[in-house]
Parts: structure tokens; sequence; C-alpha cells
């Protein structure tokens, strides 16, 4: 999961302008709603967007704050308007690369981090084919997902999952994969 | 589970007889206590495997020098967990070849035991969620893949006769914050094939 | 997720929180003198039933985000101290949020049972001076964070 504050610039020619960001969880908000914590990659930052990935390590509402700094010059805090929950995280297809080895099904998915697992859904193309179903736990490594019968194809669909947030993504593409090998003997 | 302390000894002394004391304490308890083995000794480390063995205990450790009527002040460590900061060692594995297949066997990493007649027993026990990351690697094919699995045995079944395939087999156990040690990698080769055997 | 017995916990993920403590295990356990006090004792932890670990687990939480952590804040450094906090403070509210122990009353023996556990963890930790006490609580979330993996089903 990726999570990006964003915000428009202080329009100060020939200055650099630099842009302090600050956020609280839930718990500041209700026991302590005047702390507020300087986020681990932007304070300060002269870009305009702040990566709060590492930040948001809780699935509850975090409140964001951005002032902009020029020389001893700061601004009031600009505060998000609602606060951000990760729950709202919209999770795209993952990258996903079918081979066959041997008879060997195997799946190679995109690595997405620690948090992410996939759902394997993979079948036998044919009629009234029944779906299999794998969860895979990380990315990294390709995964053995059946051994199959020759001559046969078969397909495969992946979607992300992360269980933190209880949310998954689309389904990526569809990928087949015909299965060689020789017959078996008699 | 096998708790050894190291330290170094003190600067400015060498080539002078040294000797160290060390003494343990169980966190939540009233004092500390001697490390039986370790009490006016020159070497630099002291095996607490024993004294630690209760790894749901937290313990200190702590040394001192002493060299003929002088001794230094106590250095101490800071809080260990010894089921936390263990390191969950590889199983034990075992492969039989099949003509296409290969059955994959393992036995559980064990506690580490100071005395070989004490009673065996399995990190399963201990950590009763631990698992294995299976990582097969066709040598032929040069692909890898992987499998976590809970159980002991693994049955790798379609595989390319006459094909050598190396293992090997990390345990860990998820959720707690540490390195995984991974197996040696064992090599074996599939079968030769019924029918071109024929032939 | 956690299953403390018939209580579900989804969305909370445990090496987060053993990631955020470990950061500062070192740095907080040092700062706790009084070593021969343990507050989360065996008696507290060792043995909880199913039926007893939601109540439990919720009075402790609980009592950390009302008391420890509410407290322990103020004496709070350095940054990195603050995020770990912050990140542990966070979770601990998602968990107590999505906890609901049962009120039914053939459940009161259990919860009584419960209680007694947690009150002789909040005895100990008032006998002792309140700023040491808070010291060495959160000192204590690791072996919190232990027995609490033992109801985290991957």
């Amino acid at each position: 999961m990726k999570h990006l504050l964003m915000w428009n610039p202080v329009a100060q020619p020939r200055e650099t302008v630099l842009y302090s960001v600050e956020y609280q969880g839930e718990y500041e908000s209700l026991y302590m709603s005047h702390i507020w914590i300087p986020s681990s990659q932007c304070s300060p930052t002269n870009g305009l967007e702040c990566d709060v990935t590492d930040d948001v390590t809780a699935t509850v509402p975090y409140n964001f704050r951005v002032r902009a700094m020029l020389g001893s010059q700061t601004s009031a805090w600009s505060t998000l308007e609602h606060p951000f929950n990760r729950n709202s995280t919209v999770l795209v297809a993952p990258r996903m690369e079918v081979t066959e080895h041997g008879l060997h099904l195997v799946v190679k998915l995109e690595d997405l981090g620690p948090q992410f697992e996939f759902l394997v859904v993979y079948w036998r193309k044919e009629p009234g084919a029944t779906e299999h179903v794998k969860v895979v736990k990380s990315g990294n490594t390709p995964v053995h997902l059946e051994t199959m019968e020759p001559g046969a194809m078969y397909c495969v669909k992946a979607q992300a999952w992360v269980k933190a947030i209880g949310r998954h993504s689309t389904f990526s593409q569809i990928q087949c994969v015909d299965m060689q090998g020789e017959s078996l003997p008699l | 589970m096998k708790n050894v302390l190291h330290w170094n000894p003190p600067e400015g002394l060498r080539g002078v007889e040294v000797t160290y004391t060390v003494q343990y304490f169980i966190y939540g308890q009233k004092q500390w206590l001697g490390a039986s083995e370790c009490r006016s000794i020159s070497r630099t480390y002291c095996d607490l495997s024993a004294e630690t063995s209760d790894y749901e205990h937290q313990y200190y450790a702590k040394v001192k020098a002493m060299q003929e009527t002088k001794c230094s002040e106590w250095a101490e460590t800071r809080r260990f967990y010894p089921f936390l900061e263990t390191q969950v060692g590889p199983p034990e594995v075992a492969l039989t070849p099949g003509e296409k297949s290969i059955s994959i066997d393992l036995t559980a990493p064990k506690k580490w035991q100071r005395n070989p007649k004490d009673d065996t027993v399995s990190m399963q026990q201990i950590y009763s969620n631990l698992k294995y990351n299976v990582f097969v690697y066709n040598t032929k094919s040069r692909r890898m893949w992987s499998k976590c699995i809970t159980n002991s045995t693994l049955e790798l079944r379609w595989l390319e006769p006459s094909t050598l395939y190396c293992v090997h087999v990390e345990s860990f156990v998820p959720g707690l914050p540490r390195l995984t040690l991974p197996s040696q990698k064992q090599c074996i080769s599939t079968l030769e094939d019924e029918m071109s055997a024929l032939k | 997720e956690f299953r403390f017995g018939p209580c579900r916990v989804e969305g909370v993920v445990l090496p987060e929180l053993w990631e955020a403590f470990w950061a500062v295990k070192n740095t907080v356990q040092a700062q706790d003198d009084i070593t021969s006090v343990r507050l989360l004792k065996a008696q507290v932890l060792q043995n909880v039933s199913d039926a007893e670990s939601c109540y439990l687990v919720h009075s402790l939480l609980k009592f950390y985000l009302n008391t420890v952590f509410k407290n322990y804040h103020s004496k709070i450094a350095k940054v990195k101290i603050l995020k770990s906090f912050s990140s542990l403070a966070n979770n601990f509210i998602d968990i107590v949020s999505k906890l609901q122990p049962s009120k039914d009353k053939d459940m009161l023996s259990i919860s009584e049972s419960a209680h007694r556990r947690f009150m002789l963890f909040r005895r100990a930790f008032k006998q002792m001076d309140t700023e040491v006490a808070l010291v060495k609580a959160f000192g204590e979330v690791d072996i919190l964070l232990t027995w609490m993996q033992k109801f985290y089903q991957l």
C-alpha cells in the first residue's frame, strides 16, 4: 500500500519554500489532541507531496496537516478536511506471470510488500471446470499451484488482498497455459 | 534456546591474569543468582542455557572482572527474552526420490540440549504455529518455486525423471520479528523413467 | 486476525505492533530500574482460557490506553519513541473498538475470573510510584504481545 499526501504550492517566485508535514492518529486526537507527530519522510521537504505510508500504521482515522516555511517565516497549518483511514485504500490488480515447469503450474506475483497476500484462482479449461483457490503469502518467489494433467490447458487469475484493511483488488487478467508433456504410460 | 553470555576483556590488562564471575537475574524476582559454572573463570563467555531455560521468563546477566585483590564494577546486560529472541533453526530434511517424485520429510528443530541425556523438546511444542517455507530448484530448467506448509511432509509429484532437484527449507514463526535460518541445500536426482529404462 | 475466544478482531497486523515496540524496547526497558517487580506476572497471563481471554485483553488494553499511554506520553523525548508509541496506541484503540466481550449472565463467573487476573496486574501497578509504574508497564508490552500472539491466526 502507498499513501501520498498532496498539497498546492505557496506562490513565492525565485524562493525555495519548504513544507513540513505532521500527523495524529485517533489515539492522539482523542486523548491528547494538542500532540502532532512529525512525518517520517517530510519534515521538511521541498516537494508537494509526502509518502505517509510508514506513518499510517493502524487502521484508524488519521489527521494530517502541512505548513510552508521560508527562512524564518512559517505559514499557518493547513489541515486535511477529513481524517484519512487506510481502509479506504483502493487496491489495483496485481501483475502476474504464469509458467509451466514440466507438469507444474507455477505463478509468480508482483512483490507489493509484507502487507499483501494474494488470492490465486486456477482451473482446468473445460466445461464445468472446478475453480481452485490458493492464498499466496508473498510475491517475491514463484509458487507451485498444482501438478497438472498433460495435454490440458489451465487458467489462472489473481487478486491482491490486504488483511490489515480488509480490502482486495479486482482480479488480474486471466492467463492460460497449455500443459505439454508426454502422455502417461498405460 | 542456547543462551551464551559473551563479553570483552577489560582494556589495558593484556597479558595480565584476569578472572570473571557471572550472575543472572530473573525479571520480577528478588535477587541475583550465581552462575555455578562461571565463578572465577578466565574465559570470556558463559553458557547460561540451563539458568535461562524457562523461556517465558525474562532475564538479566552481569559479569565482573577480578585481578588479584582488585575487582571491577558489574557490567550488566539489557533485558533478555528467550521466547522472543531465540533464533529458530532449520528443520531436519530427508529427501526420498521416486521416478517422477520426491518425498520431503521434515523434523522440527529441537530445543538446544546442554546434556544429551536431557529430554528432547521440539520447537513445535514451544511455537505451536511453527511453519516451513520449502524452496525447490530444478537444476535443469534453473527454475525455483516455493511452498509454505505447516505439516512435516510434502510430496512433489510429476517431476521430470533423471533430473537433479535442490531443496532447502526455512522454519519461521508467523508474527514474530525474527530472522530465519535456512537449512543446508540438499540435492537429489529423480529416478530414471521406467519407459526409457526398458528401451 | 485475533481470536480471543468468541471475540474476533480483524485488520490488525501483529508484526506491525512488534515492529513498533522492537524499535524502542531496549530504550524503554533500560529506564526501568525496579527489576524485582513484574506487573504482568505469570498468574495474570498463564493458563487463560479462551473464554476468559476476551475479557482480560479488553481490560488490559483499556488500562494501557486510559492510564499507561495517556500518562506515559509526557515522558517521551525522542520522536522515534513517539512514533512507536503512536503506532501501538492507535492499534490498541482499533483492537478495543472491535472487541465485544459478552455480557450474558452465564458468562459471569468467567468474566469475574478474568477480572481477578486483571486486578492482580492493576494492584501491582498501583502499589508502585506512578512514574515508575508507567515506565515498567510500557516496558512490558513485549510480555503482553507475546501472550496476545497465542490468539493470533495468520
